[in-house]
């Protein structure tokens, strides 16, 4: 396919229900954010969301776009054993599908996973403390970080039954050691403030831990509170500014919505 | 469905219901906001700016909740009381929460008109290593001995707090938060920008520096005490002047900026 024909794919709307859709635009969108703030690796790395229903199929990026190219209809929509059930023209990434499909398959309370191989990302997960609940922002992430060892990249489709044992219950973000991150959300929304919070709680981290001053490190009472109130406030709260940063995205480069 | 709730309620009226001053006090407030999206100080929609509205005690301008600095304007500000209440009709929420942190300072110094709050990478590394602002760059006299330090208390809901930060801020320029971020107290919204500019940067270099030396088995290189205060002293001068309202090169220069590439906060 050319480059201009990957860009240019047809509109899916009609084909697929209105929730479908809707979800659809929201991901598109966390692809285009991801790019805005610089947390793209080429055209790798990749954010999945759960479709509505019994159907244990999800959509991921056409592999081969970037994040700033990634459109509501290129969104392959594939099920967890790797069967493409919209064609649309794309094709997927083998290794995202193995790290996507595991936790579609064992984890239907999280509606999307999104991965991605900042600097920062890379840095933290090579570190033998991994991430540190150093600040308010990373906070929200303590006792919710759960971590997997690398085993080379994801191509064989066994890795997932180890990604899930090692993701547990109860965790929602995922340092993939020596590789990068995965966080996880009930919706992609809440996906875009907990990767935007993670990067820049990573950047601190790195920052802080290189000055070589001591750490001020809060006591584990301080963080399971302060983890609470994240939990509480993640639902309802207006801090992420999610429907202003769709309108300035709209303003830049509206085609994510095609 | 989110994607389809895409417009930003405006309010053409404003600038009929308000004085002047306050109107002029609203497009400076904007243009902060504007400036900080611009050199990337942002946490998404976190994070406030706070302004005294002129002529009065208790009134302050703040942003509307929910929208990314880039979308704040003149008009879109809301005004609000000490305790974060609305006391001017607005289609939009605001964080009362996030507001007592500024509203106990412009309660204890009436000659802070504008406060700025960030939680940037480089802000939150510097509030999360045993360190202050050491004197090893001219821009770090800015706040050498300028600056308050404030234990991590967890997320601000605790009123009981307030009295702690005013303590803790004293008569200094800005306040190093521990475990959280950065913010500075500026006797007017130019002087506030030149601030939260600034001790980014001094956050910056100084973790830079410490951490080349360290790796080196070296420590950083202070200036001597007494060139440390004359620097400091200098600055002092500058705030007096900005405080009196003299013009400010620095805000007149980013303005223009501003007003080249998107000059809608003037809305």
């Amino acid at each position: 396919m050319t480059a201009a024909a990957l860009r240019n794919t047809p509109s899916v709307k009609d084909e697929v229900s209105a929730e479908e859709w809707a979800l659809r635009l929201d991901l598109a969108a966390l692809y285009r954010l991801a790019a805005k703030h610089g947390m793209t690796d080429l055209t790798y790395t990749h954010f999945s969301a759960r479709i509505p229903g019994d159907a244990d199929e999800f959509l991921l990026n056409p592999y081969g776009l970037r994040f700033d190219q990634v459109t509501a209809s290129s969104l392959v929509k594939i099920d967890v054993d790797g069967n493409i059930t919209l064609d649309n023209g794309h094709s997927v990434n083998a290794a995202g599908f193995t790290i996507h499909s595991a936790v579609h398959m064992a984890r239907h309370d999280l509606k999307v996973a999104a991965h991605t191989h900042t600097p920062a990302g890379m840095a933290v997960s090579a570190l033998k403390d991994g991430l540190m609940p150093l600040t308010q922002n990373s906070m929200r992430f303590y006792g919710k970080t759960a971590y997997h060892g690398f085993e080379g990249p994801a191509l064989d489709l066994d890795e997932r039954e180890r990604i899930i044992a090692d993701f547990g219950t109860d965790k929602h973000t995922m340092i993939l050691q020596n590789h990068g991150i995965m966080v996880c959300a009930d919706s992609v929304r809440q996906a875009w403030t907990r990767l935007y919070g993670l990067e820049k709680s990573m950047q601190a981290q790195l920052l802080a831990m290189a000055s070589g001053a001591p750490l001020r490190m809060p006591s584990d009472d301080t963080c399971a509170h302060v983890a609470a109130q994240w939990d509480k406030g993640d639902a309802t709260n207006f801090l992420d500014g999610w429907e202003s940063q769709l309108r300035l995205l709209d303003r830049a480069d509206p085609t994510w919505k095609h | 469905m989110s994607v389809t709730a895409m417009s930003v309620p405006t309010q053409p009226d404003v600038r009929e219901k308000v004085s002047a001053q306050e109107w002029q006090t609203r497009v400076d407030l904007a243009a902060l906001y504007r400036l900080v999206a611009m050199e990337g100080m942002t946490d998404l929609a976190g994070t406030h700016i706070s302004a005294r509205v002129p002529g009065t005690e208790d009134h302050f301008l703040l942003n509307p909740f929910g929208l990314m600095f880039e979308e704040v304007t003149a008009s879109n500000l809301v005004k609000v009381d000490l305790n974060g209440e609305k006391v001017m009709e607005s289609p939009f929420p605001v964080n009362p929460a996030g507001f007592t942190i500024h509203s106990a300072v412009h309660m204890a110094r009436p000659d802070v008109q504008c406060i700025a709050h960030t939680h940037t990478a480089a802000g939150m590394a510097f509030a999360s290593v045993e360190t202050e602002v050491l004197p090893i760059s001219q821009t770090a006299g800015y706040f050498y001995k300028r600056i308050g330090y404030h234990a991590w208390e967890g997320i601000s809901t605790n009123l009981d707090e307030r009295e702690r930060i005013v303590q803790d801020l004293g008569d200094h320029r800005g306040l190093i938060m521990h475990n959280h971020g950065l913010l500075v107290a500026g006797p007017t919204i130019p002087a506030a920008w030149v601030m939260i500019y600034q001790l980014e940067r001094i956050c910056r270099t100084q973790l830079e520096a410490m951490a080349a030396a360290r790796a080196m088995g070296q420590d950083v290189v202070l200036m001597p005490e007494e060139v440390a205060m004359k620097t400091a002293a200098n600055f002092d001068q500058s705030f007096k002047n900005a405080a009196e309202g003299r013009s400010n090169f620095d805000w007149e220069a980013y303005l223009r900026a501003l007003d080249e590439t998107d000059d809608s906060y003037r809305h």
